[in-house]
């Protein structure tokens, strides 16, 4: 025990020596927060959209200014040409094209059914199918003038009118989906990357063969490196939930303590983790590589910007030994929907089997190289 | 009780065998050289013997415990030094040999008499972080690091390669002192000259001894008159050398070359050949061997 404790000093006098350490212990959490928190939206704000109007009729004008008009677009004219409003969407000029065929104000007059067509670049999906939706309800819309100029009240239209409530995040501001997953990510950042990097470096520079001679026991060395990256993480977890606080006033319902205790969690299968990678390196650049790849892996297939029930299954599944993916939905239920520990016991409970999953891999790893 | 028994060790990293079938015993208090070129298993062994590595074949006790089945009584008990400086560059002088006296349960102050000779000469530097040290200096630390507590046995993988002259030397007394104090001390390098100094040496080679004793005897070993020529023009006379038929082996060795003539050829003859060659006033005379030319005699033998 007494051993213990001369290694953690030892730990501790290294990170407050390492400038670099100190420096990622700041700015990760700050800049983690500033940037990806409000950069990462798919929330689409102004989509290019070309107009052919065919019929340069008051009607079709109407419905291009209602377009203009609206939050979601920004209006240009296109070439009259089929080709020519093609050569928009490929270029990227256009995100859509909208063609009013001659006929639009007949049609609307009862001479004909008023058609429309749009062209939607669909290379994003995400987007296409946005942009068509915002399209559609301002089309709707108008469709509603119309119908109410022609004298019939609003109540004689037939049709049925949902009017949605959002739930947990009713101004549907991206932000607050993002923070909880990008606080995930910054554990993995102080946990994965700097606590594998510190043992690898020892193995690297033979300080680790000069300890191997010494009586420390492997699991005094694994706890040695264990506490200190703990602690950090947490800390840095706090200090980027302040920044979040602060910046993005991220409303927080669920208790604060449960976000910390499963965040600790968490953080104790990250260490595993790295520590296990580092026991399969033999140099930093390896284990950059190993680190870098799977926190890829599990950062994208945890649902963070996607959500995981629309994965295949086989995907759903590996998000068993997925612990980004645990915690991610923790964080949501907990920050967002207020959920209490009954709600998460269940994810809580298969994370800290992995936890002591990665914990027991890293001590036999390391067995087995002494 | 011998410090050091080996049966029969043997290392093997797929295809390559590091160490091949090498057996010794080293007796308490002795300082025991391992002599050989770069690769020939050295590091291998002492690793070996130092309880970090279990080795594919054969048996090794210290002070009559195992290395493998009692490693960690005898890891208190073991000074290791390896070849590459193995200390915290981010912590001082003080701080790495403060960490590794506690991590044995001791102090600075308790074996303090037992590194003076060696740790008075960097205690001016003690606040120095020890990455910012030069390579004596470096060398030092890691010895007084490796003795802090207080071993009974010194395994020293290299200590004096990248180091100058003059603390080659110092370190070399340092050892002799601290034989002294009854630490039995096991040592490699690949300097000839230093084999000198120790109480016995081996000779390894492409993981197999060669020969193990006093450098004495290894010296006198050597089964042919030697010779040594020289010539201001060494350059000259080495390629002069090696067209001569009566010459066996001419190898440079300091100012002159060591050469071995047929058994019946005369050294006379050999100073006339030159002369005709053109080097005139070349000087040849016989000559001790050195730990070199029996170094290389054996290592002929093998091939």
């Amino acid at each position: 025990m007494r051993r213990l404790l001369f290694l953690l000093k030892k730990e501790f006098r290294q990170i407050v020596r390492n400038p670099f350490m100190l420096r990622a212990i700041i700015m990760v959490p700050l800049l983690q927060m500033l940037i990806l928190v409000p950069a990462i939206t798919f929330g689409i704000k102004r989509l290019d959209l070309a107009v052919t109007d065919n019929d340069r009729s008051p009607a079709s004008r109407e419905l291009i200014s209602k377009l203009a008009g609206s939050t979601f677009f920004k209006t240009t004219a296109a070439p009259i040409n089929i080709a020519g409003a093609g050569a928009l969407l490929l270029s990227g000029d256009a995100d859509l094209v909208l063609i009013i065929p001659n006929d639009f104000s007949e049609g609307l007059a009862g001479m004909t059914k008023p058609r429309l067509q749009v062209l939607v670049d669909a290379v994003n999906s995400t987007q296409a199918m946005l942009a068509w939706s915002y399209l559609t309800s301002v089309v709707r819309d108008y469709n509603m003038d119309v119908v109410m100029a022609t004298g019939a009240a609003p109540s004689a239209i037939p049709g049925i009118n949902t009017s949605p409530r959002y739930w947990y995040n009713p101004t549907l501001n991206y932000k607050h989906f993002m923070l909880p997953g990008v606080l995930v990510i910054l554990i993995i950042a102080i946990g994965l990357m700097l606590a594998g990097l510190n043992l690898v470096k020892e193995l690297e520079t033979g300080t680790l063969e000069q300890i191997n001679v010494t009586p420390i026991r492997k699991w005094e060395l694994i706890i040695s490196k264990v506490i200190p990256f703990f602690i950090l993480g947490l800390l840095d977890l706090a200090l980027g939930l302040t920044v979040g606080w602060i910046a993005f006033d991220i409303p927080f319902e669920g208790s604060i303590l449960l976000f910390f205790a499963c965040s600790a969690i968490f953080l104790v299968a990250v260490l595993g983790m790295a520590l296990f990678f580092s026991t399969l390196v033999s140099n930093r650049q390896q284990y950059l590589f190993v680190a870098f790849f799977f926190t890829m892996i599990f950062i994208l297939m945890s649902g963070i910007f996607t959500p995981s029930e629309s994965m295949p299954r086989w995907a759903q599944q590996f998000n068993w030994i997925n612990p980004v993916a645990y915690l991610m939905r923790i964080n949501r239920m907990v920050m967002l929907k207020g959920a209490g520990f009954s709600d998460i016991a269940r994810d809580m409970g298969l994370l800290s089997v992995l936890a002591m999953g990665f914990i027991s891999l890293a001590i036999r790893g390391y067995r087995k190289r002494a | 009780m011998n410090a050091i028994e080996a049966y029969n060790i043997t290392q093997r990293y797929g295809r390559v065998t590091a160490v091949d079938d090498v057996s010794f015993s080293v007796g308490e208090g002795e300082l025991f050289g391992f002599i050989g070129p770069d690769g020939a298993g050295k590091t291998t062994l002492f690793r070996i013997a130092a309880t970090l590595i279990i080795p594919s074949g054969g048996r090794i006790t210290l002070f009559g415990l195992n290395v493998v089945s009692n490693f960690r009584e005898l890891r208190s008990q073991i000074g290791y030094m390896p070849g590459r400086f193995s200390l915290y560059h981010d912590l001082t002088v003080e701080e790495n040999l403060n960490f590794y006296a506690t991590i044995f349960g001791t102090t600075i102050k308790e074996n303090y008499h037992l590194i003076e000779p060696i740790y008075k000469q960097i205690e001016p530097f003690k606040k120095r972080q020890a990455g910012r040290l030069s390579g004596g200096m470096k060398q030092k630390l890691a010895l007084s690091c490796a003795l802090i507590h207080k071993p009974r046995i010194l395994i020293l993988d290299e200590p004096t390669t990248g180091v100058d002259a003059v603390s080659r030397t110092e370190f070399w007394e340092i050892l002799a002192g601290l034989k002294n104090e009854g630490i039995t001390i096991i040592v490699s390098t690949p300097y000839m000259d230093e084999a000198l100094r120790c109480d016995r040496i081996a000779l390894i080679q492409e993981g197999k001894l060669l020969g193990i004793d006093t450098p004495a005897r290894i010296r006198n070993s050597y089964s042919r008159k030697l010779y040594a020529v020289s010539h201001p023009d060494r350059y000259r006379l080495l390629l002069a050398l090696r067209s001569l038929p009566q010459v066996v082996s001419p190898e440079p060795f300091g100012d002159s070359v060591h050469v071995v003539l047929r058994d019946d050829a005369d050294p006379a003859e050999v100073k006339r050949a030159l002369e005709g060659a053109g080097l005139s006033g070349a000087i040849i005379a016989e000559t001790v061997p050195g730990i070199e030319d029996v170094f290389l005699e054996l290592m002929q033998k093998e091939v």
